[in-house]
């Protein structure tokens, strides 16, 4: 699990993993993020994360540099991943969920299936990316995988939770989407007036809950407490 | 000790309006956009003329329009597009430093070169910072643009000062075409044929650009599979399945999946900033660092 390391601009590089993203990549990339952080905290100026590479901003060409000349003695142990589970509460209905009478049509399931195969699994939030506070989750089962939507919807609301290829992923604010919602969570998702704006770490782990639509309409600030304690 | 604050009035703000300064750079890890001028090298210029701090709050514009009451006295700096302005209807033939009055009346014309308009104020406007920025960006400050009737807020000058220097701003830096840029990480993927079609030819920027991106007219057809999700940066370019070249602005998402195939220079980018839908650019590779 070495990486290699790519120059692109005298200042921006990245660590290059060619490997699938699984829970053992993303311990390696930890322990390089945090041997960056650590050890050139005064020469680099951000480190941003993917599903297969570290992206490393440096201050100037000298610090990149300095990083090239060492990148190969670099020897890491795996950072181990957080233990913690977040539980997400998800209405699955046709209402909150815009496509799911479509999804469960072209994947030739029951409502029931789908919502069994997407609350079963726990799924690793790798990095935040796309929209502000989204996450993105690995460890979605392949029967539920569906290709992007050739036209996307103009407007998916804040809290939907969809489906797009090999990923799923809960839109934290409205926007333009690709993907297929199969319902929708009552949580707040991103909010830039709470340090930080979102309440889950990259390397946590998330568990959908089914809820009903009576739930979800009666949902209180005090029921999202209990989620994210 | 409380500031009593100077208003200007914005009594006709043209559409994509924007606050914005050098952006907010620890958003990322949340996966907030850096935001930000588009044109950096203009922004910088005009604050460095006010002496302003890093991170100073300055108008952007991107149609002509503006009708701006200053309520009272200041200084002001533009850069970027050359453009017509008038104080109290009398014209400017210099505006790259000016001093204004309480109650006078700025108003910006006709775009005459370039596409961005940066108006900085001495001591910049004065919001909310958010993660160290001021940019406005929808999902941040609640507003992508501002709107005619708003009031913005600055710190006045005590009286209308005089001014001994008198800079010429320059638009030589970004007239020719040549947008300078670095191989991108998957640049490896395309083709030899794909990679002279993007060198060997002008390309021409399409009416679909705004501060997320600005895609080009030509296609590269290409039959590259999406990759895994990862970094992507102000300057980033990318190929989509359907050949369509985005080219990654401010305001772009911080993660994408499709092939990166340039990344622009920081002048480059400042260069693009100032083009419009229809002029050409043409690609030039940087030896890689």
């Amino acid at each position: 699990m070495k990486p290699s390391y790519q120059r692109i601009s005298p200042t921006l590089g990245e660590l290059v993993w060619n490997a699938e993203p699984t829970d053992e990549l993303l311990s390696i990339q930890f322990a390089y993020l945090n041997y960056v952080q650590t050890n050139f905290s005064t020469s680099i100026l951000e480190v941003r994360q993917g599903f297969t590479r570290l992206s490393l901003l440096w201050k100037n060409l000298a610090s990149q540099q300095e990083f090239v000349k060492l990148v190969d003695t670099i020897h890491l142990n795996p950072e181990p991943l957080p233990e913690k589970v977040w539980q997400v509460p998800v209405c699955y209905h046709p209402e909150y969920g815009q496509d799911l009478e479509d999804f469960v049509k072209s994947k030739n399931l029951s409502v029931a299936e789908v919502i069994q195969l997407h609350t079963q699994g726990l799924y690793r939030i790798h990095f935040f990316g796309f929209l502000p506070g989204f996450f993105y989750l690995n460890g979605l089962s392949p029967k539920l995988h569906l290709p992007r939507k050739n036209v996307p919807a103009l407007a998916v609301p804040a809290g939907s939770v969809a489906i797009g290829g090999k990923q799923t992923g809960i839109y934290p604010i409205q926007s333009p989407g690709g993907w297929h919602s199969i319902g929708r969570s009552p949580l707040p998702f991103f909010d830039p007036k709470q340090t930080p704006p979102v309440w889950a770490k990259p390397g946590e782990q998330i568990q959908f809950v089914s809820i009903t639509a009576s739930q979800f309409e009666n949902w209180k600030d005090a029921d999202t407490k209990n989620f994210l304690q | 000790m409380s500031t009593i604050l100077g208003k200007a009035h914005l009594l006709r703000c043209p559409p994509g309006t924007s606050l914005q300064d050098g952006g907010r750079a620890l958003g990322a890890n949340y996966g907030i956009p850096r935001s930000g001028a588009m044109d950096l090298h203009s922004y910088h210029w005009a604050n460095h003329l006010l002496k302003n701090p890093s991170q100073a709050v300055a108008l952007e514009l991107v149609q002509p329009g503006l009708k701006i009451k200053f309520e009272a006295p200041c200084r002001i700096a533009l850069a970027g597009a050359t453009v017509a302005v008038t104080v109290n209807q009398v014209g400017i033939s210099n505006p790259s430093l000016i001093a204004l009055d309480a109650g006078d009346l700025l108003e910006i014309g006709a775009f005459h070169t370039g596409a961005r308009l940066y108006l900085c104020i001495e001591g910049g406007f004065q919001v909310e910072k958010y993660l160290g920025s001021g940019s406005d960006f929808v999902s941040i400050t609640g507003t992508a643009t501002r709107a005619t009737g708003e009031y913005l807020h600055y710190l006045p000058t005590q009286s209308k000062a005089v001014l001994q220097a008198k800079p010429k701003w320059s638009t030589d830096w970004f007239e020719p075409e040549t947008i300078q840029a670095y191989p991108g990480p998957d640049w490896a993927l395309l083709s030899a044929d794909q990679q002279r079609i993007l060198l060997d030819q002008p390309v021409h920027l399409s009416k679909l650009s705004n501060r997320m991106g600005i895609q080009l007219e030509e296609l590269v057809a290409n039959e590259l599979d999406d990759l895994p999700t990862n970094p992507v940066f102000p300057g980033t370019v990318q190929l989509t399945p359907g050949g369509k070249i985005i080219i990654l602005m401010r305001d772009a998402g911080v993660t994408g999946g499709y092939p990166r195939i340039l990344q622009l220079s920081e002048d480059a980018q400042s260069r693009l900033a100032q083009k419009k839908a229809g002029d050409s650019i043409r690609f030039q590779l940087l030896p890689t660092h």
